[in-house]
């Protein structure tokens, strides 16, 4: 991704965000496990994370973020940060993998989707709210994590078209070249 | 094999830094964000439609499996409800036209002199933590931010945020709500240790004055008694309502534990206090006493309310067109 122009990947992520911020405001909101929401954005984000690596998930989490701050109508910044931490906390497992199983990517989407989900209460804390950390986090986080896990084999493929990822042996081809 | 680098961790700190930035920008209020925040509204909403087409089918399915076997017992109770209902809803009918002629009377205010525009519910809100809904009307149809949201059985929330073609409502649910509130207890029996025996008139729905013992067919006098039972008036109680979360009901808290009023107690009814700076006119149902919490020390009562309006099935909200004089005035 690093040598792919940012508006390729700014402009594939945004495409695919606008598809995943709207699957995530009618079908997530309706159908929900144990009362949780699903965040499938947010599992988009921590795909690219786990699917690329700490720097480009921080940045997808921050674009989509950015996306599903406008369309909810929260202050701008607050999921785009939370996002972001997400992103880059499934990233950061990546790094000491080459090519890691499907099972390990998902552990680490569902590890990221914890990390970001944890840091939506922190924020509005952070900005005054109160009460929004309560025992029903205990809850909404193995909901999250476990859907962002399950959701991985799906998003990480469409993650890695978005980012512009490419596959290992081409890497390492590219780079014996 | 994909290295650390520290570039990434100064990518990471600059994004957040940035998020950091925007979300003090936008919480102080920016133009330039409300722009932004209003042109992506028009770009993504055919999307979003487009999106509510495609998983609607997928939404009944689940509804279907989800509702199915809970409909049938539930439309047997609401038939029940509703021929109970019949008759007090006449009586119901009466007294507010009558209320409301008094309040036209008095040259008060009452919750019928204000225009109201009603939305269609287009959307919930995405988040765990935030009790909010999005309804399909907006800025061009005179709705502002911080007008109360109602529907047929109470206050629902506030409009938080304006769109030209639609807004987002906070529910009475989520913790940034508060409203203020006045409780009114139902006319209660108590006992009077007095030498004379003083009957306080009580308005019934003629707005004749009776007493409570012309009720049991007896003249009101000043008989000579040691204990007897009278009527007392309506207990009116003021707080703030705040919200707790979507699986905790609302609290209303401020109330002081020796009301010089009287007691509060469970099934008292709670309605909005309106005033000067409140976003809410007054006189809207919000809900009833459902737990009491008494706290030590100066803290004063804790009310639970159960609000009277169903916030999980909401389909349509009226928003109504009031602003308080401290609003209009800026």
């Amino acid at each position: 991704m690093n040598d792919v122009p940012a508006r390729v990947w700014v402009t594939r992520t945004v495409l695919v965000g606008f598809i995943v911020l709207s699957l995530q405001m009618t079908i997530a909101t309706e159908i929900r496990v144990l009362g949780v929401v699903i965040q499938i954005v947010l599992a988009f984000a921590v795909a690219a994370g786990a699917a690329s690596g700490p720097g480009e998930g921080a940045k997808a989490g921050f674009v989509l973020g950015l996306m599903y701050d406008l369309a909810s109508g929260l202050p701008l910044g607050s999921t785009a940060m939370s996002m972001t931490f997400g992103g880059y906390a499934a990233g950061w497992g990546r790094q000491y993998r080459l090519e890691p199983t499907w099972w390990m990517l998902a552990a680490l989407a569902a590890i990221g989707a914890a990390v970001g989900e944890v840091f939506v209460p922190i924020i509005r804390v952070l900005t005054g709210e109160t009460g929004v950390f309560d025992a029903r986090i205990a809850i909404v986080l193995p909901v999250v994590a476990l859907s962002a896990g399950i959701l991985s084999p799906v998003l990480i493929p469409i993650a890695r078209w978005a980012l512009v990822i490419r596959p290992a042996e081409v890497r390492v081809a590219d780079a014996d070249t | 094999m994909a290295t650390y680098s520290p570039g990434r961790r100064r990518v990471v700190i600059a994004l957040a830094l940035t998020s950091l930035f925007l979300l003090t920008l936008d919480l102080r209020g920016n133009q330039v964000l409300d722009g932004v925040r209003s042109g992506f509204g028009v770009v993504y909403r055919p999307i979003n439609r487009a999106g509510e087409v495609v998983s609607a089918p997928v939404v009944r399915l689940w509804r279907s499996f989800q509702e199915f076997d809970n409909l049938e017992e539930e439309n047997r109770q609401l038939r029940a409800e509703i021929d109970a209902q019949r008759s007090a809803e006449i009586s119901a009918q009466n007294a507010i036209i009558e209320n409301q002629d008094l309040l036209a009377l008095a040259g008060l205010e009452s919750l019928a002199s204000y225009g109201s525009v009603t939305g269609r519910l287009v959307g919930q809100s995405p988040s765990n933590f935030d009790q909010q809904v999005e309804i399909d009307r907006g800025a061009l149809h005179g709705i502002r931010v911080g007008m109360a949201a109602i529907n047929e059985a109470g206050l629902v929330g506030k409009v938080t945020s304006v769109a030209p073609q639609s807004s987002i409502i906070m529910l009475v649910t989520d913790p940034s709500y508060a409203v203020p509130v006045k409780i009114l207890a139902s006319k209660k029996e108590v006992p009077v240790a007095a030498t004379s025996t003083t009957v306080l008139p009580v308005a019934d729905s003629d707005g004749t004055a009776v007493a409570a013992n012309e009720a049991s067919g007896e003249e009101a006098t000043d008989s000579i008694a040691e204990t007897t039972t009278t009527v007392v008036d309506i207990i009116r109680e003021t707080g703030v309502l705040r919200g707790q979360g979507s699986d905790r009901l609302p609290r209303v808290s401020f109330i002081a534990s020796a009301s010089a009023f009287g007691q509060i107690e469970a099934g008292d009814t709670v309605f909005t206090a309106g005033g000067s700076t409140s976003l809410a006119p007054p006189n809207i149902p919000l809900g009833r006493v459902l737990n009491v919490i008494t706290r030590a020390g100066t803290a004063g009562q804790e009310l639970e309310i159960e609000p009277t309006a169903d916030l999980d099935r909401l389909q349509f909200v009226r928003v109504v067109l009031y602003q308080p004089a401290s609003e209009v005035g800026q």
